[in-house]
C-alpha cells in the first residue's frame, strides 16, 4: 500500500472537538461547584452524598463505552459492514471505558470505606465489575500482540464481545443476588433523588458523557496516526530491502 | 467537607485531567512525526485516500 493511498490523517474535525472538549470542560466544573458547595448534606449520609455526583456518572461511562466497544465490534464482524474505524472505535471506546471502570471502583471504594467500614467487600457488584475491568484489560492486551491487521482485529473484536456479557451481569447484580450495594438511584419511570441533588446528578450524568466522547475521539485520532506512522515504517523496511535486492 | 469526599473529586478529576493531557500530547507527537497537516493544511488533504492500513499494520 502505497503512501498516496494511505494519507495521514488531517486535523479536521479540530474546531468542533475543541468545542465539545469546552463545553464537557464547563459541565463538569459546573458539577463540581454544585456538588460540592450548592447541593444540601444528606439526611442519612451527610457529606458523602456529594460523591455519589460523580460515582455513578463513571460507572454510566464505562458502559456506554463498553456498548460502543462492542457495537463496533460487531459491525467489524459482520461482513456487509467490516471496515478498519470500527476496529479503531472499539479499541478508543474500550479503553477510556477501562479509565471509567477504574475510576468507579477507586470512587466506589472511598464511599465504601465510611459507609461500610471497609474499602473493599467481595460484593456480587463490585466483584463483577472488578472482573469488567480485568477483561477490557485483557481486551486493551490482546489488541497489542503484533500481527496482520484485520487477523488483529478479528480475533480483538471476538474478544470484545466475549467481555461485553459481563456488562450486563453487573448492572443487574444487585437485583439478582443479595448486594451491599444499593439499587440504582435513578431507575425507568422512578427517581430516588429530587430538586437541586437531581439536577446535579443528571448535570454530572451529561458532562461525563461529553467527556467520554471527547477522550474517544482523541485515542481514535492517535490510533489512526499510529497505524499511519506503522505503515510508512512497513514502506521504509520494503524499499530497503528491495534496495539490497538490486545491489547485492 | 469530609476528606473523603475530597479524595474522591481529586482521584476522579486528577486521572481524567491526566488521561486528557497525555492523549492530547501523544496525538501532537504522532501528527508532527507523521507530518500531517494541521488544520491550516486540512483542506489539502480532504482528498485523503481509503481508510485502509496495510497488513502488519499495529494498533
Amino acid at each position: 500500500m502505497s503512501r498516496a493511498q494511505f494519507s495521514p490523517p488531517a486535523d479536521r474535525a479540530g474546531f468542533a472537538l475543541r468545542l465539545l472538549g469546552a463545553t464537557a470542560l464547563v459541565g463538569v466544573a459546573a458539577t463540581v461547584w454544585l456538588g460540592l458547595f450548592v447541593t444540601p448534606p444528606d439526611r442519612f449520609m451527610g457529606n458523602l452524598v456529594r460523591l455519589l455526583y460523580v460515582h455513578p456518572p463513571m460507572a454510566w461511562v464505562a458502559f456506554l463505552a463498553y456498548g460502543v466497544a462492542g457495537l463496533a465490534s460487531l459491525l467489524y464482524l459482520w461482513p456487509r459492514t467490516t471496515a478498519p474505524h470500527f476496529d479503531r472505535l472499539a479499541g478508543a471506546s474500550a479503553e477510556v471505558g477501562v479509565v471509567f471502570t477504574g475510576l468507579t471502583l477507586v470512587s466506589g471504594s472511598i464511599w465504601g470505606r465510611p459507609t461500610w467500614g471497609a474499602w473493599w467487600v467481595w460484593d456480587p457488584l463490585l466483584t463483577t465489575t472488578a472482573l469488567l475491568f480485568v477483561l477490557y484489560l485483557g481486551y486493551l492486551a490482546l489488541r497489542r500482540v503484533p500481527g496482520d491487521f484485520h487477523v488483529r482485529a478479528r480475533r480483538s473484536a471476538i474478544a470484545a464481545l466475549i467481555a461485553f456479557v459481563d456488562v450486563p451481569i453487573v448492572y443487574f447484580s444487585v437485583d439478582w443476588w443479595r448486594s451491599l450495594h444499593q439499587a440504582p438511584t435513578i431507575t425507568a419511570g422512578r427517581t430516588y433523588v429530587h430538586g437541586s441533588m437531581a439536577w446535579t446528578l443528571l448535570l454530572g450524568f451529561v458532562s461525563f458523557t461529553l467527556v467520554y466522547i471527547w477522550l474517544m475521539a482523541h485515542r481514535y485520532r492517535l490510533a489512526k496516526l499510529n497505524e499511519f506512522e506503522d505503515a510508512e515504517g512497513l514502506e521504509v523496511a520494503l524499499a530497503e530491502r528491495r534496495a539490497e535486492a538490486v545491489t547485492g | 467537607m469530609n476528606p473523603y469526599v475530597e479524595a474522591g473529586y481529586a482521584v476522579i478529576l486528577g486521572t481524567l485531567g491526566s488521561y486528557s493531557v497525555s492523549l492530547v500530547a501523544r496525538e501532537r507527537a504522532a501528527r508532527r512525526r507523521v507530518g500531517a497537516p494541521g488544520k491550516a493544511a486540512g483542506a489539502a488533504d480532504a482528498a485523503a485516500g481509503p481508510d485502509e492500513p496495510p497488513s502488519g499494520a499495529s494498533p
